[in-house]
C-alpha cells in the first residue's frame, strides 16, 4: 500500500487454446492489453470472442496457454484478494446475511470483528443498502444482489476490480441505474477496473478506454479512448460525442458479429442461405 | 428421496415464519385462511391416524378372517394395558435407553465419517478415484447382512450393534455430501478464492455451509436406515433394546407386547427424524427464503 502507482494490469501476448488434437479451438490469440492505475477499461466484442477467458486469466482462475498476465509487474498465478471479481451470475453466499457477505474478504484476512463491521456498514451505507444488512441474499432483488456483489469485492480491499458482465442478467431499467451507481462509486474509490460487457452504451458511459475484440479467435481490433469528461451523468447519453462514439463502436462490433456468425453473411445483407433441397424437401434435411 | 426431504424442509420452515417477522420482506402475517389451513391440516392428520386405529379396533373386535387373520392380533386396549404395565418397569425404559444410545453412537460416527470423507471425496478427484470404488462395492450389502460378520469382527455385542447402525447411516450421509460438493455452484468457490480464502478457509466457510442442505438430506435418510438396521440387529443378536423387546415378546407369545414394541419403535423413529428436521431448520435459516420456498 506504500506504492502510489499500484493497480496496473498487463496482459502480454496472451493466447488461449481449448482442447487438444482435432478438437482444438483457439479462443484468444496474441492479446496484449494494459489497465493503468486508477483507469476504467472496458473490453467489448461479439459473444465467444474470449473476453471472459481473458478476465478469468487476470482473476487467476485459469492459466493462459501462451503469454503472461501481471499485476504491478508480479505474475498472476492464482486468485487473490488484491484482485476483486464481480461475476455475471449472482455469487453471494446464500447462507450469509448481507453484511456477513460483505465482511467475507476481511474475515478471511483476519480483520477484527469490530473493524469488519465498521467497514462493511460504511460501504453498505454508500451503496444505499444499510437497511438490508441483516437480510439473506434470497430476500433481495437481482439489482440489489449485484450491488452487494460489488460492495463485497470492494470491502476486501482490492487494488483492481474485475467485472464480468455484472449487469448482464438485469433488466434495462435496473441496468441503467446500476451503471450510474457504479460510475459514482468508481469516482469515489478510483480503483483500476477491467470491465467486460457486450453493451456498447454501457462501455462508453463507464470507461476511460475501450478495447474492441475480434470474433474468435479473439484479438484486439481497436483501442478507443473515451473523451467524455468526468464525473459522468446520464445526461451524457444524449450528447453528440457520446452518440458518435457509440455509432463508431457499433460499426466495428457489427463487422465482427457478422464474421462470428459465418462468412456467408456479408455486410450487403444475408446471403448464402439458399439450401439445395432434394425432391423430399425439408424432410430430407432433418 | 432427496427432493421430498428438501421440500419438507422448506415448507416446514415456511410454516413458521414468525421467527423473524420484521426483517423479512416476504413475511406474511398469519391470516384467517392461514390458521384455517392449519386446523384443516390437523383435522386431516387426526382423521388419517384415526382410520388406522379404527381398522385395528374393528379387525380385532370382529376377529376378521379374510385372507389376513386378526385372531391373534391383540386389541388396542390390550396393548394399552400392556403399556401401563411396563410404564413403571425399569427393564422397558432400559430397553429404550439402550436403543437410543446405540443409535446415537452409530449415527454420530456415521455423521463425522460420512461428512468428512464426503467433503474430501467431493473436492479431490484423486480421493474419489481411490475411495469410491471400495464404497461402491460395499454399498449394495445391506446393513442387516453385516450382522454375522459384525458379531465376528467386534469384541462385544454392543459394539457390533453400533457398527450395524453405523453401516446403515453412513452411505446416505456420504453420498449426499459428495453430491452436495459436486453440485455446489462453482461461482461461489471462485468468489471465495478471489476474496482471499485459502483452501482450508474455503472448506470451512464456503464448501461446508454450501453442502449443509445436502448433508441434512443425508442425515434424514441415514437416520431412517439406521433405525431399520438397529432394530434388525437387536432382534438377531441383541440384549436389551426395543428390537430385542419386540422379538422376545414374540418368543414368549406375549402378543400385546409385540404391538407395544412396534409402536415404541415407530415413535422413537419419528422423534429422531423430527429432531433432525428441527436442527436442520435452526442450522439453515436462510433456506426459508430460497426461491420457491413459500409456495
Amino acid at each position: 500500500m506504500t506504492q502510489t502507482n499500484n493497480g496496473r494490469i498487463d496482459c502480454n501476448n496472451i493466447g488461449v487454446v481449448f482442447g487438444s488434437g482435432e478438437a482444438q479451438t483457439e479462443a484468444v490469440k496474441d492479446v496484449s492489453i494494459t489497465v493503468h492505475p486508477h483507469e476504467f477499461v472496458s473490453l467489448i466484442g461479439p459473444s465467444g470472442c474470449g473476453k471472459s477467458s481473458l478476465l478469468s486469466i487476470v482473476a487467476g482462475f485459469t492459466k493462459p496457454t501462451r503469454g503472461t498476465a501481471t499485476l504491478d509487474g508480479v505474475p498472476i498465478r492464482k486468485p487473490g484478494a488484491e484482485r476483486g471479481v464481480v461475476f455475471q451470475q449472482y455469487s453471494l453466499f446464500p447462507w450469509l446475511r448481507v453484511r456477513e457477505n460483505v465482511e467475507f474478504g476481511m474475515r478471511m484476512a483476519g480483520v477484527s470483528r469490530s473493524r469488519r463491521e465498521g467497514t462493511a456498514r460504511t460501504l453498505l451505507g454508500l451503496a444505499g443498502l444499510l437497511a438490508f444488512e441483516n437480510h439473506y441474499p434470497d430476500e433481495l432483488s437481482g439489482g440489489m444482489k449485484q450491488r452487494i456483489g460489488i460492495v463485497r469485492a470492494l470491502a476486501a480491499g482490492p487494488q483492481v476490480l474485475l467485472m464480468d458482465e455484472p449487469f448482464g442478467a438485469l433488466d434495462t431499467q435496473t441496468r441503467t441505474v446500476m451503471q450510474e451507481i457504479l460510475t459514482n462509486m468508481w469516482q469515489r474509490f478510483r480503483l483500476s477496473v477491467l470491465f467486460i460487457t457486450h453493451d456498447i452504451e454501457e462501455a462508453v458511459f463507464l470507461s476511460d478506454r475501450i478495447y474492441v475484440m475480434t470474433a474468435r479467435p479473439g484479438r484486439i481490433k481497436a483501442e478507443i479512448r473515451v473523451p467524455l469528461p468526468r464525473p459522468r451523468t446520464p445526461a451524457m447519453f444524449e450528447t453528440p460525442e457520446f452518440v458518435e462514439l457509440v455509432q463508431r463502436l457499433k460499426t466495428l462490433i457489427r463487422e465482427e458479429s457478422l464474421a462470428a456468425m459465418g462468412s456467408e453473411l456479408t455486410s450487403g445483407g444475408v446471403e448464402g442461405f439458399s439450401i439445395d433441397m432434394g425432391p423430399n424437401g425439408v424432410e430430407e434435411l432433418l | 428421496m432427496e427432493r421430498s426431504f428438501d421440500l419438507e424442509m422448506k415448507t416446514g420452515a415456511a410454516a413458521t415464519p414468525a421467527r423473524k417477522p420484521a426483517r423479512s420482506r416476504r413475511f406474511r402475517p398469519p391470516t384467517v385462511s392461514g390458521t384455517q389451513a392449519l386446523s384443516v391440516k390437523a383435522a386431516f392428520a387426526a382423521l388419517s391416524i384415526g382410520v388406522l386405529f379404527l381398522v385395528w379396533y374393528l379387525g380385532t373386535r370382529y376377529r376378521v378372517h379374510f385372507y389376513i387373520r386378526f385372531q391373534n392380533v391383540p386389541a388396542p386396549f390390550e396393548v394399552f394395558r400392556e403399556a401401563t404395565k411396563v410404564a413403571g418397569s425399569n427393564t422397558f425404559s432400559a430397553n429404550i435407553v439402550n436403543s437410543l444410545r446405540r443409535i446415537f453412537a452409530g449415527f454420530f460416527v456415521a455423521l463425522v465419517m460420512g461428512v468428512g470423507v464426503g467433503l474430501v471425496v467431493g473436492r479431490y478427484r484423486i480421493a474419489r478415484q481411490l475411495i469410491m470404488p471400495a464404497v461402491e462395492v460395499l454399498r449394495p450389502i445391506p446393513a442387516i447382512a453385516w450382522v454375522p460378520m459384525s458379531i465376528m469382527l467386534w469384541p462385544t455385542t454392543e459394539s457390533s450393534i453400533v457398527f450395524i447402525t453405523f453401516i446403515g447411516a453412513f452411505y446416505p450421509i456420504l453420498l449426499n455430501t459428495v453430491d452436495g460438493v459436486e453440485s455446489l455452484d462453482g461461482v461461489l468457490l471462485r468468489a471465495g478464492r478471489s476474496l482471499g480464502a485459502s483452501e482450508a478457509q474455503l472448506f470451512r466457510h464456503v464448501i461446508l455451509p454450501g453442502v449443509l442442505p445436502n448433508v441434512f438430506t443425508g442425515l434424514a435418510v441415514g437416520m431412517g436406515v439406521a433405525w431399520v438396521s438397529l432394530i434388525a440387529a437387536e432382534m438377531i443378536s441383541g440384549q436389551y433394546g426395543v428390537g430385542y423387546y419386540t422379538w422376545e415378546a414374540y418368543s414368549l407369545v406375549n402378543y400385546p407386547a409385540i404391538v407395544l414394541g412396534m409402536i415404541t419403535i415407530g415413535a422413537l423413529g419419528l422423534l429422531c427424524s423430527g429432531a433432525i428436521r428441527l436442527i436442520g431448520q435452526l442450522a439453515m435459516p436462510w433456506l426459508a427464503y430460497v426461491n420457491g420456498a413459500r409456495k
